[in-house]
Parts: structure tokens; C-alpha cells; sequence
């Protein structure tokens, strides 16, 4: 298996992820924003190539599952202390909600996809994982979002996720939804024909560029 | 013959997606089917050699995981997910000391459960996935090994 090349910050955020080190982690987090103020550079460059490498390393059984929840919950702390940092515009009239799809246990990349929503001014709701999806649709009408962002981190979800949309644009005929995270990793025109009429949005900065049509 | 990771995509590009009504069939009987195996595995005398010592658990976990990750296979077919996934999953269990010769006794398992419980036009779909991956056993182990021997940074 070759490995990308790791850049400075990402390997010593790595280093203290794995050493279970909230402080130092927070502390270069905060270092980088001094130096660099995009948080999505942040996320996609330090926070998403670490937790990548995080996930590496479990495969190769060189870290124990322990030690892999123990980086994903640093760095959900670390996106909650950093929240109040953002630079938040004043709210737009569009709401987003976010969820991941049904059987998911991976909820960090959707958290970052919540704030750079936030970042473009919109009102975001995250629901993270285990949202039954009747409690969804409740919660879709009552708060009556422009868009529903779904994550998948794991193809083997990837029915659920077919399933989810379609009970969606049942409910919802006219509600825009996009789809993103590592379980369209393999995405290709065509190759997930059961979801393309649905935006399918590869990462943060693709994102922004989406928003920005808004 | 040992085959590189894209000559082994090439072979899964000509595997062909099960019908709606098969992979309807597959899906609601998963659970029944993973039992099943779960059962037939662990009556195997020499299950600690083929999956490493207090790896039960995992190999219970691996099975539950095939059969859902399969499940979404034949829901919607891409050939890369496939041979990322068994790719990984060999280089993960490899990792955990899983033994070559599971692969060959889970997948042949399988297979014996599907002839008995699934009808005969969902098996005749499924069954090349299965025997797809049975001939390139040698190919995932060699790649997994291959993986192992280069270095993964532990800082």
C-alpha cells in the first residue's frame, strides 16, 4: 500500500491524535488557523488526512479500535472548540439538515460538511448518526430545510442509503438533497445510477463552490 | 496465476449485477444466511488455526459485514468497490493473523449455504461473485502481503 505524502501539520496532529493528546491537538489546530485562517484547509488538510491515516493503521492492526475512537472523539471535541472561532455571516434564509445514513457510526466528516454551511451563512441542523428515518422526516417538516445533506462513509450502507432517498422524494418531491463522504470513493458517471439525480458533493471545497450558487 | 489489482478489475468488469428480485431475495434472507454460517464455521475443528487466537469475534463481525457489504454489491454493482473492498479486507484480517486457507473455507461455506437456501435463479447470480473471489484468493493474499511489507508510517 503507498501512502500519500503527509504534510507537517498532519503528521504531528497524527502523532498526538494517536498519544490520546487533546491539548497538543488543539494546540496545533489553533497554531495552523494563526498561520492559515481557512478552516477548510484545516479540516481537509490536517483533520481529514489524519483521520485517513487513522484508519490506515487500524487495517494494518498497527492501532487498536480503542485508539481509533479515541482520535475520531479528539477531533469531534476539537470541531466543537473551534466552532465558536468560525467566521459566521449573518444567516440566509437557507437551512440545511444533516444526517448520515441508517447503520453509519462515522459522523466527523458530516460535523465539518455542518460548518462550512454555517461559514456560507446558512442555518445548519446536524443530526449526526442514528436518526430513525421517520424521526427525520418529523424533523424535515417542522424546520423545512432548503437541503438535506446525507453521508456515507461505508459502502455496505450504500441500500440504506438508496432506500433513504427514496422515502425522502416521496415525502419531500421538491427538497434538494446532496450525498457525499468516503463511501463514494469509487463515484463515477454512472456507477451509482440509483442516486444521480441527487448531487453527490466530494468534499469540502466542492462545497463551497456549490454554495456559492445558492 | 497471481494477478495485479487492475487485471483483477478487468475480471470484475464482466461480473454481472443480479436482478432486482435476486438481490430482494439475498437481502431479506441476510441474516438467516449469516447465521448459518456463523454456525458452520465454528463446528470447524481447525478454526483458531485458520483465524489466529481469540479472533472469534471478529471473524463473526467479517461475516456480517460480508453479507451486507455483498447485499449492496448486488443492489448496485461497481467493480472498483469490489476489489478496493476484498482488497482491504484481506490486508485488515491479514493484519489480525487470519489465515489464507479462512478465505477458502468461509467462501466455500457460503457457497454451500446459498445452493441450500436461496432459490435457484438468486444462486445462479450470486454464485459468480463467489466463485470470482474463490479463484483469486492466491491474488488478494499476495497483494495483502505485498501491503504488509510496505511500511505504514507509526510515528
Amino acid at each position: 500500500m503507498k501512502n500519500k505524502p503527509f504534510i507537517p501539520q498532519s503528521s504531528e496532529f497524527l502523532y498526538h491524535l494517536l498519544k490520546g493528546n487533546r491539548k497538543m491537538c488543539s494546540t496545533i489546530a489553533k497554531n495552523y488557523l494563526a498561520k492559515n485562517p481557512s478552516i477548510k484547509d484545516l479540516y481537509e488538510v490536517v483533520f481529514k488526512e489524519a483521520l485517513y491515516e487513522v484508519g490506515r493503521l487500524w487495517e494494518a492492526n498497527k492501532i487498536t479500535v480503542a485508539t481509533e475512537h479515541l482520535a475520531t472523539a479528539i477531533t469531534e471535541g476539537i470541531l466543537n472548540e473551534l466552532y465558536g472561532e468560525l467566521d459566521i455571516p449573518e444567516k440566509s434564509t437557507h437551512k440545511v439538515v444533516l444526517a448520515c445514513v441508517d447503520g453509519e457510526s462515522h459522523q466527523v466528516g458530516v460535523k465539518m460538511v455542518a460548518d462550512v454551511f454555517e461559514m456560507n451563512g446558512w442555518e445548519s441542523y446536524f443530526l449526526g448518526t442514528g436518526i430513525p428515518i421517520t424521526e427525520l422526516i418529523k424533523f424535515i417538516h417542522q424546520k423545512e430545510p432548503t437541503v438535506v445533506a446525507i453521508s456515507l462513509s461505508i459502502f455496505f450502507n450504500y441500500k440504506n442509503l438508496v432506500k433513504m432517498i427514496a422515502v425522502l422524494k416521496s415525502e419531500f418531491p421538491n427538497l434538494t438533497i446532496i450525498v457525499g463522504g468516503q463511501g463514494f470513493l469509487h463515484r463515477k458517471e454512472g456507477s451509482f445510477e440509483k442516486v444521480d439525480d441527487i448531487k453527490y458533493i466530494s468534499g469540502l471545497y466542492e462545497l463551497e463552490t456549490y454554495l456559492k450558487l445558492w | 496465476m497471481v494477478m495485479t489489482k487492475s487485471e483483477l478489475l478487468e475480471t470484475a468488469q464482466l461480473l454481472i449485477q443480479p436482478g432486482k428480485a435476486m438481490a430482494e431475495e439475498y437481502a431479506s434472507k441476510r441474516e438467516l444466511l449469516v447465521n448459518l454460517l456463523n454456525k458452520k464455521m465454528l463446528e470447524r475443528l481447525d478454526l483458531d488455526e485458520m483465524v489466529g487466537e481469540n479472533n472469534v469475534e471478529m471473524m463473526k463481525d467479517n461475516h456480517a459485514n460480508h453479507a451486507r457489504f455483498l447485499e449492496s454489491v448486488f443492489y448496485s454493482y461497481n467493480p472498483e468497490v469490489l476489489v478496493d473492498t476484498v482488497l482491504w479486507v484481506f490486508r485488515a484480517y491479514r493484519s489480525r493473523n487470519f489465515r489464507s486457507t479462512y478465505w477458502a473455507a468461509q467462501l466455500n461455506a457460503w457457497v454451500e449455504i446459498y445452493k441450500e437456501n436461496l432459490s435457484e435463479d438468486c444462486y445462479k447470480e450470486v454464485y459468480p461473485f463467489y466463485n470470482w473471489m474463490q479463484i483469486n484468493i492466491p491474488s488478494f493474499t499476495a497483494l495483502a502481503e505485498e501491503a504488509m511489507e510496505d511500511p505504514i508510517s507509526t510515528h
